[in-house]
């Protein structure tokens, strides 16, 4: 399905870089402000949606060359494996490692959380979803 | 002790398996080297077995002389560590050493077939491992985890044919019905060691060695939940040991090839519920129930088994029916054996009694799978069978004589501590052992008019059955047997040598009961008037007393009945019905439901829903009458945008249902999003107002896409039931207002949001001392507290897409590479 608007295709064009950055900037900052994997995805996935109904699927296929399901196989691998490893260290499953991490040079401090990784698997999964039920949606139509 | 023994009896209950698995790796045409490898499995069991005993002698009952726990599931209360009592080491001894003649007579029956025991071996290997399991383990639930995996290997083993769907019927039958006794084991197991859980660091009964120690001083017979917990452990070996009405598997079992109807359905398997009944009988002896349920049930399975038996053509089907009166006739034992008698249990040898019957009755199912395999199993068409096959047929008039209880074998003295034990039950029952004395008199008349009509038949004497004495149809009978080439050489005759070796233990505690009781007595824990042995025949008859004259009017009445013209008909067991119409009314009655509950309707599906609802609201309403007092609402009109926004919200929600136009429809329920959008900004949600957006979004999205598939025109029924519709939306959406309300009132009591707040990025005591590590709530929630519940959601999503890519399967194919990289090539074109 695609809408042939200019407006919508030229704007397109400057907004969807900077929603994409938004998402990834939502994900990562996630923990400790409004944002997190789930809402990344989402509009990493309207992003792309979006992007799709202005300029097309060939387009979507450029932005995004894989089929959603692989993003959806690699999003709950991730989520799942990073579950399991508490486990291997004979800690509780899904129990999360917390810490400092100071960059070298700047020695800015850089705080992480294990369950970051847990909540990129989320955002994979999410955009594989979102993606995914869209795109066989609207290839049903087409 | 150390813990190497528990690895070795670990070992030994698992070598059946493994040595049957690695079967798997020889060539299928290496038969000799497969039967010698599956040979090895059991024969490691009982060396093992054989070993501990010799280092460690038999452990005494109620002393608590289990190996070292390994620990495995701690948790559930389920570890490794084994019992070997003397129970635990005569059912070890027997299940491997029958395994060991098992795998030779499979070798016989199966003959050259490569593929049959190419297959056979490792399940019988995997039986032989859940049976040692069960006899050997010392954690209860180990053993019901053993108990249900014989339920599933005698499922593989009955259903063998899987090309015949009687078979697998049959198969399907038994595995229900031991399955579902094997639930209430499970159950009775849970619920005794919850209930013998004292507190105070004294945790539940959750090992055999445990419950034998302690047992006795800690459950009392009046507990309630000792008793429920004692009932439903004793269902599970009811169905399993074949009693009354759940008896009917058994004989549906024999569609099982004779190797496994040998070995599962006359020694192993069934035993499996009286080997239950004996572990019990030390603790649970004392309670009421014991008696009052084991004996008129073992009393009656062991009337009803003799009597149908003796109707029966087929001889497994024959041998089947005597293996249900034997079963309950064991239960039956135990069940006196509650009773006291002289200041004791009254019970004598009760192990012996379970040897006995194991010893002569695999030997008779042995020769009927080899009589079948060569003449018929049809005992009619066996008439003059011992001209043709001279010793199969000594062999099972050997193994048949034992079941008549003939002087000379050990069944005979057996019996006599039955009736004796019946005798003294006077005692307690008063004249009602009379009773008990008739039946158990017919059964032993049916047992020997049953030998004696073996005898005449296959000795093609007259009185024996002939051809056409009966037009009874039994689909069981063995067919096509006898036309192929027969094998020749040794390993052909293991088709009937394993039963004369085990029969023959029969004729040894019979001739010298001497070196029997000195097998035997470490084994046993109940002897008490017959403490000088096992007696002999000569013994019992210098010795009459009110057993021996019931055992000759049996005998007497059962040579009679044997040569008598009457019950020679071939009947059908009533309760061969009782499987399939419970199969029929959980088929047919899910059905019915299914139909009525699943619609297919969206809007049923709904109203069900609001329903359920609002009966739990009406419930909640009449438990807790403060929900319906009129709540304290500050001026609804302070804050003027929110007011705006629910009044948005409340305006959609009506044009709902009164406009038509699907795509108006789409845009209300959007604007009625964007509102709670607002609404969330508004009340300083930022992430659910971040997420409802993109939902937003991508929902108009869907819904656009959907909606083209969609007919144009909706139901066409709509207007039936549309008042009724509407007010029940009407009332759920009062409810769920008034529930607001109402939740907005708790004001006092402290906010979960606090909690949050306060543990979300460094912990507290409460938390163990960590934090998720972060600032926002909401985000750490969802991947550090809720953790869990976020990878169950994604899971879900994962296959809710998965569904739909299935549900709409591409018609277009999938861009090949080289379509891909055109598709690129415009793409950057674009």
């Amino acid at each position: 399905m695609t809408i042939s608007s200019p407006v919508l295709r030229n704007s397109m064009r400057l907004i969807l870089p900077l929603m994409l950055l938004y998402a990834l900037y939502a994900m990562l900052k996630g923990h400790n402000e409004p944002g997190g994997g789930f809402i990344g995805g989402m509009i990493m996935a309207t992003a792309i949606c979006t992007y799709r109904m202005s300029h097309g699927f060939a387009a979507q296929l450029r932005l995004m060359p894989v089929h959603p399901r692989v993003l959806i196989f690699l999003g709950l691998g991730l989520a799942l494996g990073t579950s399991t490893v508490p486990l291997l260290l004979g800690e509780p499953f899904l129990r999360s490692a917390v810490g400092v991490f100071h960059l070298p040079f700047s020695g800015h401090a850089f705080h992480y959380a294990s369950a970051m990784a847990f909540d990129l698997g989320v955002m994979l999964v999410v955009v594989g979803v979102g993606v995914g039920m869209i795109t066989q949606l609207s290839e049903e139509l087409e | 002790m150390t813990a190497s023994t528990t690895i070795w009896l670990l070992l030994c209950v698992l070598a059946p398996t493994l040595l049957g698995l690695a079967t798997l790796f020889l060539p299928q045409k290496a038969i000799t080297l497969r039967t010698l490898l599956a040979l090895a499995g059991p024969v490691l069991s009982i060396v093992i077995l054989a070993q501990h005993l010799a280092g460690h002698g038999v452990a005494a009952a109620a002393d608590p002389m289990a190996t070292p726990v390994i620990s495995w599931i701690p948790l559930l209360n389920m570890n490794l560590s084994f019992l070997v009592d003397g129970l635990g080491a005569f059912f070890g001894l027997l299940v491997a050493g029958i395994g060991v003649l098992i795998v030779l007579y499979a070798r016989g029956y199966f003959g050259p077939d490569e593929a049959s025991l190419y297959r056979f071996y490792p399940t019988l290997g995997f039986f032989t491992t859940a049976m040692m399991g069960i006899v050997l383990s010392d954690y209860l639930l180990v053993t019901v985890l053993f108990w249900e995996l014989t339920s599933i290997s005698s499922f593989l083993l009955i259903g063998w044919d899987r090309y015949d769907k009687h078979a697998v019927k049959l198969a399907m039958q038994a595995f229900f019905t031991t399955g579902l006794g094997g639930m209430f084991l499970m159950g009775g197991v849970l619920m005794f060691g919850f209930a013998t859980d004292i507190g105070l660091g004294g945790g539940g009964l959750w090992r055999w060695s445990e419950v034998l120690a302690l047992g006795p001083g800690r459950i009392s017979p009046s507990d309630p939940f000792i008793i429920a917990s004692f009932a439903l452990m004793l269902f599970g070996a009811a169905t399993k040991s074949a009693q009354w009405p759940f008896h009917y598997w058994l004989p549906g079992a024999m569609a099982a090839p004779t190797p496994v109807s040998a070995y599962l359905h006359s020694a192993t398997m069934v035993k499996a519920g009286v080997f239950l009944v004996a572990r019990m009988f030390p603790v649970f002896a004392v309670l009421d129930l014991w008696s009052n349920i084991l004996v008129p049930l073992g009393a009656f399975t062991m009337v009803l088994g003799a009597v149908v038996a003796l109707n029966q053509h087929d001889l497994k089907r024959i041998f089947a029916y005597t293996t249900v009166s034997q079963l309950g006739l064991l239960m039956c034992v135990y069940g006196l054996g509650g009773m006291a008698a002289g200041g004791h249990p009254n019970i004598e040898w009760g192990i012996t009694q379970i040897a006995n019957h194991a010893f002569y009755k695999a030997p008779l199912f042995i020769i009927a799978g080899a009589l079948g395999h060569y003449i018929s199993r049809d005992i009619t068409q066996l008439n003059g069978a011992f001209r043709k096959q001279p010793w199969m047929v000594l062999t099972m008039l050997l193994g048949g004589y034992a079941l008549a209880a003939g002087p000379g074998t050990v069944s005979f003295p057996a019996k006599e501590f039955f009736l004796h034990a019946i005798h003294e039950s006077a005692e307690s029952i008063g004249p009602w052992w009379m009773l008990l004395m008739a039946m158990a008199a017919v059964t032993a008349m049916c047992n020997v008019a049953i030998f004696v009509r073996l005898l005449t038949t296959l000795m093609g004497w007259p009185g024996g059955m002939k051809p056409g004495a009966s037009h009874g149809h039994d689909d069981h009978a063995a067919h096509g047997h006898g036309e192929h080439e027969h094998e020749h050489g040794p390993w052909a005759q293991m088709i009937w040598i394993p039963a004369l070796a085990l029969v023959s233990l029969q004729y040894v505690g019979g001739l010298a009961p001497g070196l029997w009781s000195q097998w035997f007595a470490p084994l046993e824990t109940n002897i008490h008037h017959f403490a000088e042995g096992v007696p002999s025949a000569l013994h019992a008859f210098t010795h009459p007393g009110v057993p021996l004259y019931v055992s000759l009017i049996a005998i007497i009445c059962g040579v009679s009945i044997g040569l008598s013209p009457l019950m020679r008909g071939a009947i059908v067991d009533v309760h061969d019905r009782i499987y399939p119409a419970m199969y029929w009314l959980a088929v047919t009655g899910g059905g019915r439901a299914f139909r009525l509950v699943q619609t297919g309707r969206f809007r049923n599906y709904m109203v069900f829903v609001l329903l359920a609802f609002l009966a739990a609201y009406v419930a909640s309403m009449v438990l807790d009458p403060t929900m319906l007092d009129w709540p304290q609402v500050e001026s609804p009109f302070e804050f003027f945008p929110g007011v705006l926004l629910g009044a948005i919200i409340c305006t959609t929600a009506i044009l709902m249902p009164i406009v038509q136009s699907r795509v108006v429809r789409v845009i209300i329920l959007g604007s009625c999003g964007f509102s709670v959008v607002g609404m969330y900004l508004l009340y300083q949600a930022p992430d659910l107002a971040l997420t409802q957006l993109m939902f937003e979004i991508i929902s108009v999205i869907l819904f656009v896409l959907v909606l083209r598939m969609l007919p144009d025109k909706g139901e066409t029924d709509r207007a039936s039931g549309r008042w009724w519709r509407f007010s029940l939306g009407t009332l759920t959406g009062v409810a769920i207002g008034w529930l607001t309300l109402v939740s907005a009132q708790s004001g006092a009591e402290p906010r979960l949001g606090e909690f949050f707040a306060q543990h979300s990025y460094s912990g507290t005591e409460l938390t163990d001392g960590r934090g998720g590590g972060g600032n926002n709530i909401v985000n750490v929630t969802l991947v550090d507290f809720r953790g869990f519940d976020t990878l169950g959601e994604i899971t879900v999503l994962s296959i809710a897409a998965l569904g739909v890519f299935s549900l709409f399967p591409r018609r277009k194919p999938l861009p090949t590479e080289l379509e891909f990289d055109d598709q690129m090539a415009r793409g950057v074109a674009l």
